[in-house]
């Protein structure tokens, strides 16, 4: 076991996982933060993805204690009010999702990528989307949400 | 005097009521339960395809620590009852019933049969349990395929079958097929492979099941297309009454037709539970989920087909072997070749029809129902009216307008059977063919030819059975749909219903509907799914709920609302029939100012201050056998792109003309479509379950088994035909399937049409980039010299 | 698909890392980025005894340029690479290949160091060491050794690297003028490792091809230098025909493996098709530069 500290969601959080322990687990369940979901546990889906220091990273493919010190954001911590962020409001107007399972790896992508390239293009997103798997949607949906909130953060 | 005027929803994109959960990590999945004292389980799988199993050492698994139980195939046999899937006995068994235990005791089947299960503090210490037990096998020469399953010296998988048949030979006939292939101008035979690939659902399967010693009562969170059906399975199994399982469903991450009944993984997990008296999750792995859970569409069809030279195509006959793989399951592998059958024909009118079909074992993973199980009865045909046209030198949207049977009244009938009513086939195709302009597209692929670049175009019709027209629609338990419907005290109406939905967004159309039929906003409208002591009977499968449920919602709000009214008359001193109920107001008609909320009646009726001759019991029950039903169907057409020297294909441009009737949600129905769609593009380009002949599994991580991705589909357009009323109340028709149904053909069809320069002729749905090089090397014609 | 039980160390030196390698030698594995390592834990095909965490080694991260060197550190981030300027400007054959590895999430956390010490020979970064002759530091209990990329890699997914060794650093030589690069690569997907990929390196000195650098992904154990290509551009002037040729000499003795994405026949005809479009390409980017 390896004592760790990280801030989460804006909150310092402690907790004593095995080294071997992903940072997807620890999230799920030593903070109880089930938003981040496990869709293949390889890192190739997608849906486990956080935000660490300002980078989307996929929290599978990072042990719990190398998160220690860091600055990690989950789709919980997005909208701290409860309410919804300009990209969640923008995909909800879009019906980007249907069962909602990979959602919180493309929200939170997407919006390290938006916060990158404000003035992406179709293409640009689906390119940068690309390492996201979604089973449901056939992806238009989400790209057009990505690009409504993009234009919604333009117009300010 | 004003009016009040109410918001319609029916038949406008509303937002998703299920999305502001689903948007902020709220939602509530089967590996997000957490209950006190539960424990994880993780499987002993088999390393070999087919074996005996000669002895299981559990000693070293049980030491170590944090492992609180390590269970047999033994150790389950003796606390379970034994018997075929719950699902089999729903649906009924299609052929003879191989006997075999809940986990593998005598023998393993499949590379990945659990042999054992490690019950442990953590899915981490089960894992490592795992690894601890020691099973000693002796291999047995694997069945991989259905030549091999067919020969009878094969080793039968099953002991109690003596063979490796899942389903006998049988052969049906519809008109005259001799007659008419004996008369036909030509008779054109074909071999036509489908390869095995699988659902795939972003959430493998799962569930965390808690026994109750105190009460004896098993409650199980599942992911499952129907509580009850889980019920039914796990008290089955366990030897328990229905009543005493209660199953729980929250939000579930896809299916498919995946999540049916219970797999044995499941039950094992629940009769683990009750043998330790503390709750059990298990949730698949992706491993698990790609190796184990299920594979479909592996089927071979030999195909004759009659035609005319002018292009009629007059009779099919068609024997397909399927490869149902190593467990039954619910018996999928064996039923398909029936619903195939019935809709082979499709929308053309094709006047005999042959049929046979054997179903094999396999030692692979069972094939389980994958959207639209009988889809490749579609590829089939669409295949062989372009193969045809290419034969006879006709265009394929010219022989696809020659063989649709016209809308005539009555509606022609299928040579199987159906009639074809309301089917808009011919005006899909005209449709398409105005949205797509082949003229135009004809010489840009030849002048993109002229520069190396292979541009194809194909198109590809369908119909589907959602629900299916009267009097076809099906059977038994599912062929009608029941809803309660209850306004509660609070003034919110309730829909209790049976449907799980698990991406179909059934909590935002099936209150849309109530909503405008009842009169209230549609934020007063609840529908409440997922508890198996508290919704009726159901299943979410089949392309049935908008029919089906969106019915009984229509007419159940519809009966509802005249007991509110009844009961109001009484309150505000009116007749029922003067009253109206708008925007969540009951009114006197002409009095706006007589308006008073629902919510506050509700309130009156609960407060119960009337006597016993006034029903203020705000609650009705309602089935809805489906009306008129109907077919969905359209057609769709892809522009692909193939890059010769490597044999990676783009698609271009992809353009859908469906009917699905009347659209509750037009938002709904596009994302059901495009999700179908991509699964099919998935399929012909990127899909396969692959086995090596040694029977090991070759795709169980998302590294081989590749899944389409954002540049893999493009923008999906979409336009729905208005069709002629059926039914005077619901005209809404499922549309979940068809996506995945009709876009292989369309697919295949355009990248034939890209290769035609090499004179390819293509004969199987899957074509990753090295099967497109073979194909051109195979069929380009040789160069002289 | 959870890790196995495993040992964990998180040195915060480079001589408190390779202290730990010397004790533990095979049976540790070294944890850069994890975005290889990890999966391999989770499928529990590897087994180490150890991990040994460098992310801590700060000493470890860093790019710069000296001598017509360009040196970065094997903790160096693949994103930070991509958006190194000296990258773009000195090595601008690594600033082609970054973005083709994975997705944006993996290079958040894949490191240079640790994708050249893995030594995938599907991955880009082998190919581009390999085509540009980078050199890799390790640093031992003796000292330090400087490895050429031609030794570097001796195997599927072995490299040089002594069990009680660290990678350091790996430098690349600085790019000279009029010289263009491209990485072609097919692949089943956007982002995913190539079935074939091509590192090329062209040095144009009045039209005429002055160097030639052209090393393969995804054709064998290791990255391959397709030498007798090379031999043949230098000297000539680009044309397709050149082209051609030099497709046929670079793949005609290749024999590349067989997995379920494709078929040693159809990664040689692959292959071709990569060398013809990577010479187009970087011959384009050579004459673009130059004006």
């Amino acid at each position: 076991m390896v004592d760790i500290t990280m801030r989460v969601n804006g909150a310092t959080r402690e907790g004593s996982p095995e080294a071997r322990k992903t940072l997807a687990d620890f999230l799920r369940e030593d903070l109880d933060l089930t938003g981040t979901h496990l869709g293949c546990e390889h890192g190739v889906c997608g849906a486990c993805t956080v935000i660490v220091d300002g980078r989307a990273v996929r929290s599978c493919l990072m042990l719990a204690v190398q998160a220690a010190g860091r600055e990690v954001t989950t789709i919980e911590g997005l909208a701290l009010d409860g309410g919804l962020g300009v990209l969640q409001q923008a995909m909800w107007d879009s019906h980007s999702f249907q069962c909602g399972f990979c959602t919180p790896g493309f929200v939170m992508q997407a919006t390290a990528f938006l916060a990158d390239h404000p003035d992406a293009g179709e293409q640009q997103i689906r390119e940068a989307l690309s390492g996201n798997i979604c089973r449901c949607t056939g992806y238009q949906s989400i790209i057009d949400g990505v690009l409504l909130a993009a234009e919604r953060n333009r117009e300010g | 005097m004003a009016e009040i005027v109410a918001e319609r929803y029916t038949g406008a994109s509303i937002k998703r009521s299920e999305d502001p959960r689903i948007l902020t990590g709220a939602g509530r999945y089967v590996d997000d339960i957490k209950l006190a004292g539960m424990l994880h389980a993780a499987f002993v799988r088999s390393p070999l395809a087919h074996g005996t199993v000669l002895s299981v050492d559990v000693s070293a698994a049980r030491a170590l620590p944090g492992v609180v139980a390590v269970l047999t195939g033994a150790d389950l046999e003796a606390m379970t009852v034994p018997g075929p899937d719950p699902l089999m006995a729903l649906f009924g068994a299609a052929g003879p019933t191989p006997e075999f235990t809940l986990l593998a005791t005598d023998k393993v089947r499949l590379m990945g049969d659990p042999v054992a299960v490690v019950i442990a503090e953590s899915r981490y210490l089960a894992e490592d349990g795992c690894e601890l037990v020691e099973v000693d096998y002796d291999d047995l020469p694997p069945v991989m395929n259905a030549t091999c399953a067919l020969d009878p010296s094969s080793p039968p998988l099953f002991a109690n079958l003596g063979d490796n048949i899942a389903r006998p030979h049988s052969r049906h006939e519809f008109g005259d097929v001799a007659g008419t292939f004996a008369h036909a101008d030509r008779v054109i035979d074909f071999h036509i492979d489908v390869h095995r690939h699988q659902n795939v659902p972003m959430e493998g399967r799962g569930c965390v099941a808690s026994w109750d010693a105190d009460l004896a009562a098993m409650t199980v969170y599942a992911a499952t297309q129907s509580v009850h059906v889980t019920r039914n399975g796990v008290a089955t199994r366990l030897g328990i009454e229905p009543d005493q399982v209660r199953v729980l469903a929250g939000d579930i991450g896809g299916s498919f037709g995946l999540k049916i009944g219970a797999s044995r993984e499941e039950l094992a997990v629940a009769a683990a539970s009750r043998h330790l008296g503390r709750p059990v999750k298990w949730v698949e792995d992706r491993g698990e989920n790609l190796m184990v859970s299920g594979q479909a569409r592996e089927e071979s069809f030999d195909v004759r087909a009659a035609v005319s030279h002018d292009g009629d195509l007059l009779g099919l006959d068609v024997t397909v072997v399927v490869d149902t793989g190593a467990y039954p399951g619910m018996g999928m592998g064996a039923m398909v070749p029936d619903i195939m059958q019935a809709m082979l024909p499709g929308p053309y009118q094709v006047a005999a029809l042959g049929f046979e079909s054997t179903a094999v074992i396999t030692n692979k993973a069972t094939y389980v129902a994958y959207r639209g199980p009988w889809a490749s009865e579609t590829f089939v045909r669409e295949r062989v009216l372009d193969l045809i046209a290419k034969d006879l030198g006709l265009d394929p949207v010219e022989i696809r307008l020659r063989n649709i049977a016209p809308r005539t009244d009555p509606p022609a009938r299928m040579i199987t059977g159906s009639p074809l009513v309301g089917v808009t086939t011919n005006e899909s195709l005209e449709r398409v063919a105005q949205l797509v302009d082949f003229p135009a597209f004809r010489r840009r692929q030849a002048q993109a030819r002229a520069l190396g670049r292979y541009l194809g175009v194909g198109v590809a019709t369908f119909i589907e059975a959602a629900p299916g027209p009267r009097p076809e629609a099906p059977d038994g338990a599912l062929g009608s749909e029941s809803m309660r419907l209850r306004l509660t005290e609070d003034g919110i109406v309730a829909l209790f219903t049976g449907q799980m939905p698990h991406g179909q967004s059934h909590q935002t159309t099936l209150a849309q509907i109530a909503a405008d039929e009842f009169g209230v906003p549609f934020e007063q409208v609840r529908v409440v799914v997922g508890d198996s002591d508290v919704v009726p009977f159901g299943l979410t499968g089949g392309s049935r709920s908008a029919t089906m449920t969106g019915g009984v919602a229509l007419h159940g709000a519809r009966a509802l609302k005249a007991k509110v009214l009844d009961f109001a008359a009484h309150l505000m001193e009116a007749r029922a029939q003067d009253l109206l109920i708008t925007d969540g107001n009951v009114w006197v008609r002409g009095d706006p100012a007589s308006a008073i909320a629902v919510s506050e009646v509700a309130r009156r009726a609960a407060a119960g201050q009337f006597g016993a001759d006034v029903d203020a019991a705000l609650e009705v029950e309602a089935t809805f056998d489906g009306g008129q039903g109907g077919w969905s169907g359209g057609t769709h057409c892809a522009i692909v792109e193939v890059d010769a020297e490597t044999g990676l294909v783009q698609v271009e441009r992809y353009v859908a003309v469906e009917d699905c009737g009347a659209l509750i949600n037009p938002a709904v129905v596009e994302g059901q479509i495009r999700g179908g769609v991509a699964q099919g593009i998935g399929a012909v380009l990127l899909e396969r379950s692959a086995y090596g002949e040694d029977g090991s599994f070759q795709s169980a991580t998302f590294m081989d088994y590749l899944m389409p991705t954002t540049c893999d589909i493009p923008r999906i357009e979409i336009e729905h035909l208005e069709t002629v009323p059926l039914d005077a109340d619901v005209n809404f028709r499922g549309v979940g399937e068809g996506g995945m149904i009709v876009a292989p053909p369309t697919v295949v069809n355009a990248i034939e049409d890209a290769l035609s320069p090499f004179g390819v002729r293509i004969y199987e749905q899957h074509l990753p980039p090295a099967r497109i090089l073979e194909l051109i090397a195979f069929w380009r014609p040789v160069e002289d010299g | 698909m959870k890790l196995p039980p495993v040992e964990y160390e998180a040195p915060t030196t480079v001589s408190e890392a390779i202290d730990l390698l010397a004790e533990q030698l095979d049976e540790a594995s070294v944890l850069a980025g994890g975005q290889s390592l990890i999966p391999l834990l989770a499928l529990r095909l590897a087994r180490p005894e150890v991990l040994i965490d460098i992310n801590g080694i700060a000493e470890l991260s860093g790019i710069s340029a000296t001598d017509g060197w360009v040196s970065i550190g094997a903790m160096t981030r693949e994103y930070v690479a991509e958006e190194s300027e000296v990258v773009a400007d000195a090595v601008p054959l690594l600033a082609a290949a970054l973005p083709l590895i994975g997705h944006e999430a993996i290079r958040s956390r894949g490191t240079i160091g640790g994708s050249l010490a893995h030594a995938d020979p599907a991955a880009e970064l082998p190919a581009v060491a390999r085509a540009l002759d980078a050199e890799f530091v390790v640093r031992g209990p003796t000292g330090d050794r400087v490895i050429p990329a031609a030794q570097w890699f001796e195997g599927y997914l072995t490299t040089a690297r002594r069990s009680d060794e660290l990678l350091v650093e790996v430098r690349f030589p600085a790019t000279g003028p009029g010289t263009g690069v491209s990485f072609a690569e097919v692949a089943r997907r956007h982002g995913d490792f190539a079935i074939v990929g091509l590192a090329v390196s062209l040095a144009l000195t009045g039209g005429v091809i002055s160097d030639a650098r052209l090393a393969f992904a995804g054709v064998s154990d290791v990255p391959v230098r397709a030498a007798a290509a090379e031999d043949l551009l230098v000297g000539e002037r680009p044309s397709t025909e050149l082209f051609d040729e030099a497709a046929r000499r670079a793949t005609g003795d290749l024999d590349p493996p067989a997995d379920l994405h494709g078929s040693s026949d159809y990664r040689k005809t692959v292959a071709a098709a990569v060398v013809r479009r990577g010479l187009r390409a970087a011959a384009a980017n050579a004459a673009r530069g130059s004006d």
